[in-house]
């Protein structure tokens, strides 16, 4: 059954994007994360035009995070105050990315950037999670316990000036990386797509050493109100945010993610992360392949958008 | 009584001598509207006409024109080992649809300089020059310290296309080909009896939404001898055409509405799934 959608002005089959939702809100459940530098990619190899896949991808995420954070905050896991922080740069961040991904698209540039970005991002984070993740395997082959990270080092960040109190965390540090680590991530759910997770929860334990037990409920409070910017923005700016696309993959993803968490139960976590670590290398490796590999077509056709907005 | 006996009688004789002194062609579409809803997947339209005076010799050709939009043409060079869009060339007016039906091969119609006269086929469609220069050409005005007047005056030559330019023309051509957006229906139009014809035009699922227009040609050795327009609108309906107007008049709404709407998602799955 074929569904027209009427913002990106394509028809395209029902169950497919039913099914896409449901098979990447399995895997975000499996692996806790958001799934949209999954679903981007695939949203645009099926024709949704990349502004579209892009923009579309925020309300779905915020359905998603909506539930997680809710389920944190009836924890009490989650830091508010760094939680606002994170927030205070991801808004700057959002603002400056539907800026950017205005004029990129108006060069006719937008494509290239997506790529790269996710390139660059998915490169970095998928090799670090792979080593991460494999050394810990190997570790608890071997038997050995688990080394605590090197807390006592004094590093760069805790140098720097303008120290807060975060009594959820047990933090105190400056105020100027959770705000920094915020502006990144507002970017990267504006150009990419995506919620940041993937860049967020690593920042959060190696950079700023929260524990643990907050990081996933305070990057969730993060990712649900820059996206939520973000979907607006995208929406008033570009007029790029398709509610029929995103319903039907919010249904999917929330059905799937249920079974996704299930199933994550029965695997073990840092076998769990080298999966994951190894489909983030999968998804740079094809969309690395595509920048480079001679495309079948070497020009380029794109209607001059009217410089619109409001 | 009389007057009507004596009106038939002056328009039957009007009749004949129409068809005899000028060859005339009628034309229209089964639909004046095409409407775009959610489970739209592309639409056959049929045309249908009659001509008076149609002889053995005649040829009917059937051009559907969509919307005019400006495109913009890049070449993908290679940069660093990634392929880069570069080198961008705008064209003006490009019809966003272009679907030609014939009773015979165009080419044994008339002759090429007569289908371009009318802008009947395909090469005619890109006979045409970019708005923008040319990135040689653009480079040689900026060498040569011309002034600006007589090089915007420069840029849009008439003449025949360069060399540079038709491989983005070639680009267009096949940008339209493969959504199925341009196309040549060889014998597409059938010529039935007494003069009536039928034409089928298929629009695919990728059909802009605008304004089209159908032109019917008659043509007798090798020229045009009588046309007619029709006109044909594609439009969003229901559903479809809500959300898109919502989405363009009200844009920031729009967003917060999208917003609610996935908020409303993430607590009812919480709702459902949590609940266990």
């Amino acid at each position: 059954m074929q569904i027209y959608l009427p913002i990106a002005e394509i028809s395209v089959n029902i169950f497919l994007l039913l099914g896409l939702g449901g098979a990447i809100g399995f895997l975000s459940g499996l692996f806790g994360v958001g799934g949209g530098f999954l679903m981007t990619p695939i949203l645009m190899f099926i024709g949704v035009p990349p502004a579209v896949a892009v923009s579309t991808q925020a309300p779905q995420i915020v359905a998603s995070s909506f539930s997680g954070a809710l389920a944190h905050w009836k924890r009490k896991t989650l830091d508010l105050k760094m939680g606002g922080l994170l927030l205070a740069g991801g808004v700057v961040g959002s603002f400056f990315g539907v800026q950017l991904f205005s004029y990129l698209r108006s060069l006719g540039q937008i494509d290239l950037f997506i790529g790269l970005s996710y390139v660059g991002f998915l490169g970095v984070i998928g090799g670090l999670m792979l080593l991460e993740s494999v050394r810990s395997i190997l570790r608890s082959r071997t038997g050995q316990a688990a080394t605590t990270p090197q807390r006592r080092r004094r590093s760069w960040v805790e140098r720097l000036p303008v120290k807060m109190r975060f009594p959820s965390s047990g933090l105190y540090i400056s105020i100027f990386p959770p705000i920094a680590i915020g502006f990144l991530v507002g970017v990267l759910a504006a150009i990419m797509g995506v919620g940041g997770g993937f860049v967020m929860v690593p920042a959060m334990i190696y950079i700023l050493r929260m524990p643990t037990n907050v990081v996933v409920g305070t990057s969730l409070f993060q990712i649900l109100f820059v996206t939520a910017l973000t979907t607006v923005l995208q929406a008033g700016q570009n007029q790029t945010v398709d509610i029929v696309l995103a319903a039907l993959l919010i249904v999917g993803g929330v059905v799937g993610a249920q079974f996704g968490a299930r199933a994550g139960q029965l695997i073990k976590a840092e076998e769990l992360r080298a999966l994951l670590a190894f489909m983030v290398l999968a998804v740079c490796f094809k969309i690395g392949l595509d920048l480079v590999v001679t495309p079948s077509d070497l020009f380029v056709v794109i209607p001059v958008e009217p410089q619109g907005g409001s | 009584m009389l007057d009507a006996l004596i009106l038939a009688l002056a328009l039957q004789g009007q009749q004949t001598v129409i068809q005899t002194e000028a060859p005339s062609i009628v034309a229209a579409l089964t639909h004046e509207t095409v409407e775009i809803r959610e489970d739209f997947v592309g639409q056959e339209l049929v045309l249908y006409g009659a001509t008076r005076g149609l002889t053995i010799q005649d040829e009917i050709v059937v051009v559907l024109r969509g919307p005019a939009y400006d495109l913009r043409v890049m070449r993908k060079a290679r940069n660093f080992g990634v392929w880069v869009n570069s080198d961008p060339l705008v064209f003006a007016d490009v019809p966003s649809y272009y679907a030609i039906a014939t009773s015979l091969p165009l080419e044994n119609i008339a002759s090429e300089a007569e289908l371009a006269d009318s802008r009947i086929g395909l090469p005619s469609l890109f006979a045409r020059q970019p708005v923008t220069a040319p990135p040689a050409a653009a480079a040689a005005a900026a060498a040569s310290a011309t002034p600006v007047e007589d090089a915007v005056e420069a840029l849009p030559p008439a003449g025949p296309t360069s060399e540079e330019v038709l491989p983005y023309l070639q680009a267009i051509a096949r940008a339209g080909e493969r959504q199925n957006l341009y196309e040549e229906a060889q014998r597409g139009v059938e010529v039935l009896d007494g003069g009536l014809f039928r034409a089928t035009i298929s629009l695919p699922p990728l059909t802009p939404v605008g304004d089209y227009v159908a032109d019917v040609y008659l043509f007798r050795e090798g020229r045009v001898i009588a046309s007619r327009s029709a006109a044909l609108r594609v439009e969003k309906a229901g559903l479809e055409r809500f959300i898109y107007d919502f989405a363009q008049t009200l844009p920031w709404l729009y967003g917060l509405f999208c917003v609610l709407l996935a908020v409303l998602a993430g607590y009812l799955a919480d709702l459902i799934f949590n609940r266990r």
